[in-house]
């Protein structure tokens, strides 16, 4: 398979008129570490190639198609950003799996014993599902959030520091399930980790962000 | 109709006293509030009596444009102050304020003077501008609370509206919840009103006819055209400024820019 996620200087607006920018390519079943400084600009270079903030320059392909052409709602599914901290919605956890399933961009449909299995996999009880995501901690939260991101099969993972808050049992669970998706669906992966060890176990490249200074 | 009994001098004076009286309590409590009673106070007798000259010379001129003119400037009053205590604001948040009021104002008043009371002519001074005060005084009200809650709701809850965006959601289904919620905010105080009209409260306009000796029963009539008048106007004003902020906080790219969000 080809290269799924291309990114072309890829550029942020950071504060104080400083901006970063990162270029690679990532081909079906890869991963590549986005590496550099913290407050560099990582997790702002993951949101910009979402989309969710807007870039002062640069270009993102997913499978040849730019946003533009597939639509920012379905390139976000296609590209999904996961958080360190993850936001979830109101309700359940169940509700908050089956939300992206709702929106007009859906694909399929919302399976729940899939989801279900997923989540124990990744060392939380079954009953979770009907438990308020609001109240959860931030490391089941970051579970839920990668279940939630996995449940839309999306074709890139932007992952931004995804094991975190996890004990290594449940950070080496989620990895594994990341490496099957990537393996089976030819999906890709970015990632932002600060463990090194994470970094070589996962990615086969590590890409490095380009601090700019001054005015674009 | 007997028509109101004139208030001389003197009977303003006594009233005066009645301030006097909140004034000396708060002296005796030491509440502090005497300096700032008296200020409210004269601004009030300033403003209503200046109001009253500048009225009576509107209604005289029977002119279009002077009640047109009149009327806009009541609306970019009112425009500023729908604004002016929302501890967060946006960029061109004043045009959009304006033309809010502008269209749910003038379309609910000039429905009712011209096609329910039938005035004519159709700018007659005498019935639009208390009529349009009114509509803007409940107006202004809802779009404040709308804007306030709506403005932070995307601000607290900015990271779960991005978490949508980012799974595929576009940005009207990212944005349906705060803002149902936000005109809903706005759209309380009107409904409340209406629930207890006549029960709890006596609406100042159908206090005046009464005071003015018109019929009760004829007294509550307008007021019932009034209260419908003020529900559409709110309801209108609430889902326009909440569209218009919409428009302006989300990008054609489906982005939620609460980069355009400042605090006050």
């Amino acid at each position: 398979m080809g290269d799924r996620l291309v990114v072309d200087r890829l550029t942020v607006a950071l504060d104080a008129g400083r901006r970063a920018r990162v270029s690679t390519t990532i081909a079906s079943g890869l991963v590549h570490a986005l590496a550099g400084p913290s407050g560099s600009g990582k997790t702002t270079l993951l949101r910009g190639i979402a989309q969710l903030v807007e870039p002062v320059g640069g270009t993102v392909h997913v499978d040849g198609e730019s946003p533009e052409v597939v639509g920012y709602p379905s390139f976000r599914r296609r590209v999904v950003y996961v958080d360190q901290r993850p936001a979830m919605m109101p309700g359940t956890v169940a509700t908050n799996l089956a939300a992206p399933f709702a929106y007009k961009s859906a694909r399929g449909t919302f399976d729940r014993k899939d989801a279900r299995g997923r989540l124990v996999r990744l060392g939380l009880p079954a009953g979770i599902l009907e438990r308020d995501a609001s109240k959860l901690s931030v490391g089941e939260q970051q579970r839920v959030a990668f279940v939630r991101a996995a449940s839309v099969r999306p074709d890139v993972y932007l992952l931004d520091e995804p094991t975190s808050a996890l004990d290594p049992d449940a950070a080496e669970a989620l990895e594994a399930m990341l490496r099957e998706d990537l393996d089976r669906r030819g999906a890709a992966a970015l990632l932002v980790t600060h463990q090194s060890a994470q970094s070589e176990r996962l990615a086969s490249k590590v890409v490095a962000l380009e601090a700019l200074d001054g005015p674009s | 109709m007997t028509g109101a009994l004139a208030l001389s001098t003197v009977d303003l004076v006594i009233a005066t006293s009645l301030v006097l009286v909140a004034g000396a309590v708060s002296v005796a409590l030491r509440l502090g509030l005497e300096k700032r009673l008296a200020i409210a106070s004269v601004r009030t007798v300033v403003q209503l009596m200046l109001l009253g000259y500048v009225l009576r010379w509107v209604f005289a001129q029977e002119l279009a444009w002077i009640t047109l003119l009149w009327a806009s400037i009541m609306i970019a009053a009112a425009g500023r102050a729908a604004i002016a205590r929302s501890s967060r604001t946006y960029h061109f948040i004043y045009v959009r304020s304006f033309s809010t009021l502008f269209v749910s104002s003038l379309a609910t008043t000039f429905t009712v003077t011209t096609v329910i009371v039938g005035v004519d002519p159709w700018y007659e001074a005498r019935y639009v501008i208390p009529l349009l005060g009114m509509v803007l005084g409940n107006g202004l009200t809802g779009i404040s609370l709308t804007l306030d809650h709506l403005l932070e709701t995307l601000d607290v809850r900015r990271a779960q509206i991005e978490a949508e965006l980012a799974l595929g959601a576009t940005r009207w289904e990212a944005a349906r919840a705060p803002l149902t919620e936000a005109v809903r905010r706005g759209m309380i105080p009107i409904i409340n009103s209406m629930s207890v009209v006549g029960i709890v409260s006596l609406p100042g306009m159908m206090t005046g006819q009464i005071l003015s000796g018109e019929d009760p029963v004829n007294a509550v009539k307008y007021q019932l055209v009034v209260m419908f008048m003020l529900a559409a106007a709110t309801s209108i004003g609430c889902i326009l400024i909440a569209l218009l902020s919409y428009r302006a906080l989300f990008d054609a790219a489906h982005r939620l820019r609460a980069d355009r969000i400042e605090s006050r």
